[in-house]
């Protein structure tokens, strides 16, 4: 064809053909690029269609369901009258009325008008007058006529006022039956009210107009060249249901925040999306806007818990944040973990080393022992925090020599002489050590109730299961009586043992054996060349950083800074031999059936099998140190979760929390109360209390301290307890034990707990509260009437009354409580301490149970209560004695 | 608009409304432990209020073998229908140091009148999970008025000051529930005709649930039965 063509000369030939195809193509091209301008990439024209008419359907169900809770007989009711009104209206009576009133009306306009024209005939009369009084004329008929006008005047006046009665008395008649069917016509509307607002607020909805909605935040951080960088998130252009309680269920993209409480703090319209969630903000499809289909977005959408990663960009120095959860739980492993003991972490530096120092070990185990507990620690204990760094026997041994080197050195003695601890009788030793609080830190055997209220797969002290093969029991009586003479140093508190308690702990922790034999391991210790090796592993594998050796004083952290991790590239990580995993495998890591190991090639899939076995990428030539902790997998992904948050991107100081004076202390706080871990036994926070799994009733375990802590008691009182403890409430066996805190610490505690409550460290002189004598008499009579003393029993008479209602004795209480405290703790106590046993006895707006007092004022009667409670104590006796 | 609502209204309430009872009994098999004798001498008061000894209500068979105590509801197949508030309140007394009921029902919102007949401090603490708890001391006779507006699973009342002394309180949306008395029967009025689910709630043996259409002649009967141990 085209040859043919060929031969036909250029002038004649015709071009119509291509002319028409070619335009068709280019008619087609552009109604193509317009559809996919205005419909293929913008979805969110659909979306946000589909979820107006979702909103209205919801509105509309609620109108219904609003119809439906109409008080049926008040329908009815309000229709008859509705009714009845509008027949008033028709009746003969108002009609006519009416048309009275019309004619009246009419007669008044016209009264009205001849007494105007009266009035002025008398103006122009009265002027007339005037003038002809000044002219010197006759002035009676001009007074004659101004008379007549002013007597015209008072009739029509008269008219008027007669007019107007009558007609006022129409009105009444008129109103009486309009207003019957207004108020008749409002009430039937205000009974569908609510209905009708949902139904206009669907109709809104269903004419809403469509659009990009979008969040600008033009200083929200830093480029990495420190230029000031904007953010736009169009999130909420697809997420239109963000904010809207009704759709709390709908599917996403319309499903409405979980956590509002954390949206108060984070408004997303001045906050965006991004800066917590990550993903890319201006972009207006899902897979790009969510960042996993972009290759080269380097922050994708965090799914699931990871969510709470973010947190850590602002709050790099809070432990506790009321509500992400699982940032706290992170936090909380990796700090009883030790992980910043050989990696520098951003918000775990300055804290203690989280193992015990190595320079008396001798004194207290066998080196056979420590050579087995090196080899593989949690062959002794499975719970152990201490990880597992795989030593060879070899280095095992060497390790050893180094540290029984070091203990050599040690001029170390027990406080009293070898042999003390004989005479204690075990069962009476195992009675104490499961009432007086032993059990809240230390697993034996099967009892393991604290550890699984923990539900972290470490414990926080060493399980005692064999402890009777590892330590002599000379070592125990020691180390019960004062830990701190063994290690000044220790977490583990006195519980202000006596001899012969301490002899029954001996005598009781000595009966808990291995049941395992194993062959001495002859070990070759005063070899120097094996104590050099020792030295040399030791510090290769940075055992310095969790526990403080002699010789190993300034060593540094053996492993990685991980200030910057969260942003390493996958392209940066070493994958070692591992198989990998498909993307679409919902694990991260597989244990295939022949022995092998699986991995996903992604960021998260290398930190999770780092976590599983952390030697899982060593090569042939590449050697990896890290020891083997037995996290469990939900752990690892918090710990995986804290990782991600491990970047520099942080937004600028505006958008950020001041990390104030006052959150200072309370996080100093908050990091004693977990190094030297109150929160097993105290609940602080909503963290801890684990120990009151133990009991049946939580009054007798150890109390919560709640927010209000700090506001409750006194400040002195706090000191003198938290340095030597005193017993508050005698029928609890547990024992608060001492911790030997020094001064620094208790102000951190102090100031710890003011903070919580908002009250500054104000110097006080507590024996100095004014009382009101008016309020003693009424007081005494309220304590009487009340009961008060039925569960606060004062002095020893405790009769009768079951532990578990006992309360405080109030007598101690001006020692003890703030006198502020007293009065906001009668008003409503399970506000300042949610669960407590103690009832409230005033509800506001209510008269108080015994009215004949003060009259029956609550306020009053509040006041006088915490007076006489104030005063209890400093008077001689107890109630009964008056 | 209005007028076409006010329509649907009349039709909506002029419909012919068919209800009937429910009615059955809840059977215990085998043999009961002896209810354990609950001890009153932490608070003279309530030991000198009885002269027989008192027995713990945890678990009471009557003569006829059947049990007390028991929470009968409709669980399911009520829908969205709502039920008018009933205006008389429901009393929840604390006499002797026991509290009576022992268990009962109210309809969210109903008025619970809560009393202490007793010249003793009682305090009430209620320990709801959907609605607001209260911990309220009652230090002489008298009675305090409350209400729980959500409907809620049976849950505990206790007082702090007699550790003895416990009750249950159920509440539901709808007037549908009933709790069995000394001869173990219950009634349930009135429920429109349809098919439901009527769940038995006891304090020890837990929950269990039956079908059970209401048709046009308006009866029905369910049987529950719990076993020891």
């Amino acid at each position: 064809m085209f040859k043919q063509r060929a031969k036909t000369p250029v002038e004649s030939r015709n071009y119509a053909a291509f002319y028409i195809l070619f335009s068709g193509i280019l008619f087609l091209g552009t109604v193509w690029s317009v559809w996919d301008e205005v419909r293929t990439r913008r979805p969110w024209k659909e979306y946000q269609t589909t979820f107006h008419e979702l909103s209205a359907e919801k509105l509309d169900s609620l109108r219904l369901l609003s119809m439906q809770e109409i008080d049926s007989s008040q329908v009815v009711e309000l229709q008859a009258r509705l009714k009845n009104a509008e027949e008033g209206v028709a009746s003969e009576e108002y009609v006519k009325a009416v048309s009275e009133k019309d004619h009246l009306s009419s007669g008044l306009d016209l009264a009205t008008r001849e007494w105007r024209f009266a009035r002025s005939r008398s103006d122009a009369a009265y002027y007339q007058l005037q003038k002809a009084k000044l002219e010197g004329r006759d002035v009676a008929p001009f007074r004659r006529e101004v008379d007549e006008h002013e007597a015209a005047i008072a009739k029509h006046l008269s008219e008027m006022t007669e007019l107007e009665k009558k007609i006022a008395g129409l009105d009444e008649v008129v109103n009486k039956y309009k207003d019957a069917l207004a108020k008749a016509q409002i009430e039937l509307q205000s009974l569908f009210a609510e209905a009708e607002a949902y139904g206009s607020k669907a109709e809104k909805m269903r004419n809403a107009p469509i659009g990009v909605r979008q969040v600008m935040l033009n200083d929200f951080e830093l480029t990495p060249f420190q230029e000031i960088k904007a953010r736009i998130d169009r999130c909420q252009t697809c997420h239109s249901g963000w904010n809207d309680e009704l759709m709390s269920e709908a599917p996403q993209p319309f499903t409405s925040h979980p956590v509002p409480e954390l949206l108060a703090k984070h408004n997303p319209e001045t906050f965006g999306c991004t800066p917590c969630h990550r993903g890319q903000g201006p972009a207006l499809t899902a897979g790009f806007a969510h960042g996993e289909d972009d290759h080269y977005w380097e922050t994708p959408i965090l799914r699931g818990n990871d969510v709470y990663a973010t947190c850590n960009s602002c709050h790099t120095n809070e432990s506790v944040l009321k509500h992400a959860k699982p940032f706290v739980a992170a936090k909380q492993i990796v700090f009883e973990s030790g992980c910043y003991g050989c990696h520098e972490i951003k918000g775990f530096s300055d804290l203690p080393k989280i193992g015990p120092p190595l320079n008396t070990l001798t004194a207290k185990v066998h080196p056979d022992w420590i050579f087995r507990w090196v080899r593989n620690p949690k062959d002794y204990n499975a719970h152990t925090r201490m990880p597992n760094f795989m030593f060879s026997d070899d280095q095992a041994e060497a390790i050893t020599a180094y540290l029984v080197s070091v203990a050599k050195q040690s001029s170390f003695s027990f406080e009293r002489p070898r042999g003390s601890f004989v005479g204690g009788s075990a069962a009476q030793g195992k009675q104490l050590f499961e009432t007086i609080g032993c059990q809240a830190c230390h697993v034996v055997g099967n009892a393991t109730r604290v550890r699984d209220a923990r539900a972290t797969s470490f414990d926080i002290a060493p399980e005692l299961t064999r402890v009777g093969s590892k330590v002599s029991p000379d070592w125990i009586f020691d180390w019960v009586r004062n830990p701190r003479h063994y290690n000044a140093e220790t977490r583990m508190p006195s519980l202000r043992l006596t001899d012969v308690e301490a002899r029954h702990i001996v005598a009781y922790l000595t009966t808990l054996k291995d049941d395992r034999r194993f062959p001495l391991a002859n070990l070759d210790l005063n070899n120097a060349e094996k104590i050099a090796r020792g030295d040399r592993l030791i510090r290769e594998f940075g055992c310095a950083g969790c526990h403080s050796i002699k010789g190993m004083e300034n060593e540094g952290k053996v492993s990685v800074e991980l200030s910057d991790f969260g942003r390493k590239k996958v392209e940066q990580m070493d994958f070692g031999d591992t198989h990998e995993l498909s993307e679409d495998d919902t694990l991260d890591y597989r244990e295939n059936a022949d022995g092998t190991v699986a991995v996903k090639h992604t960021w998260r899939g290398w930190v999770f099998g780092k976590f599983k076995n952390p030697r899982l990428y060593q090569t042939e030539r590449i050697v990896q140190k890290m020891p083997l902790f037995t996290f469990n997998e939900e752990e690892i992904r918090l710990i995986r979760l804290l990782l991600i948050s491990m970047t520099k991107d942080v937004p600028l100081p505006s958008y950020q929390r001041a990390y104030d004076k006052r959150m200072q202390d309370v996080e100093a706080g908050r990091r004693l109360t977990m190094t030297y871990n109150c929160v097993q036994c105290h609940q602080l926070e909503e963290r801890g209390g684990y120990t009151v799994s133990l009991y049946e009733e939580a009054a007798l375990g150890p109390p919560p301290l709640p927010e209000s802590q700090g506001a409750k008691v006194q400040e002195p009182w706090l000191y003198s307890f938290l340095s030597n403890p005193t017993t508050i409430r005698p029928w609890v066996n547990v024992r608060m034990p001492t911790f030997h805190l020094t001064d620094i610490e208790i102000g951190k505690i102090q100031r710890y707990f003011l903070g919580m409550s908002k009250q500054d460290f104000v110097l006080r002189d507590y024996a100095a509260t004014p009382v009101d004598q008016k309020y003693v008499a009424p007081g005494r009579k309220l304590y009487e009437v009340y009961q008060c003393a039925k569960c606060h029993p004062t002095g020893n008479n405790t009769e009768g009354v079951t532990a578990e209602s006992l309360a405080p004795d109030l007598a101690k209480a001006y020692t003890r409580l703030k006198p502020e405290w007293i009065i906001d703790w009668l008003r409503d106590p399970s506000k300042l301490q949610q669960g407590t046993r103690m009832p409230t006895f005033f509800t506001e707006g209510q008269e108080a149970p015994d009215p004949t007092i003060l009259g029956g004022s609550n306020e009053e009667q509040i006041k006088a209560l915490s007076t006489y409670v104030w005063i209890l104590g400093r008077r001689s006796g107890t109630v009964a004695s008056k | 608009m209005k007028k076409a609502v006010l329509a649907v209204m009349v039709v909506f309430l002029s419909l012919p409304v068919v209800a009937g009872d429910v009615t059955g009994k809840v059977s215990f098999e085998g043999k009961p432990a002896a209810p354990a004798r609950l001890r009153m001498d932490a608070d003279k008061f309530c030991a000198m209020a009885h002269k027989a000894p008192v027995l713990s209500e945890e678990l009471v068979v009557n003569k006829n073998g059947t049990l007390k105590n028991v929470l009968i509801y409709v669980k399911d197949g009520i829908g969205g229908k709502k039920f008018d508030t009933p205006k008389t309140p429901v009393v929840f007394d604390q006499k002797g140091c026991i509290y009576k009921p022992h268990v009962l029902g109210v309809m969210a919102g109903q008025e619970l009148q809560v009393k202490n007949s007793d010249n003793t401090l009682h305090n009430v603490h209620a320990l709801p999970k959907v609605n607001q708890g209260f911990n309220q001391g009652q230090p002489v006779p008298g009675t305090m008025k409350k209400n729980f507006p959500k409907p809620e699973a049976p849950f505990k009342v206790k007082c702090e000051v007699h550790s003895w002394m416990g009750a249950y309180i159920g509440v539901f949306s709808h007037p549908f529930y009933s709790v069995t008395g000394d001869d173990g029967s219950f009634v349930i009025k009135d429920l429109p005709a349809g098919e439901y689910t009527v769940e038995a709630w006891h304090e020890k043996y837990g929950t269990q649930t039956m079908k059970v259409k209401v048709d046009a002649t308006g009866k029905a009967t369910v049987n529950f039965s719990y076993k020891a141990g």
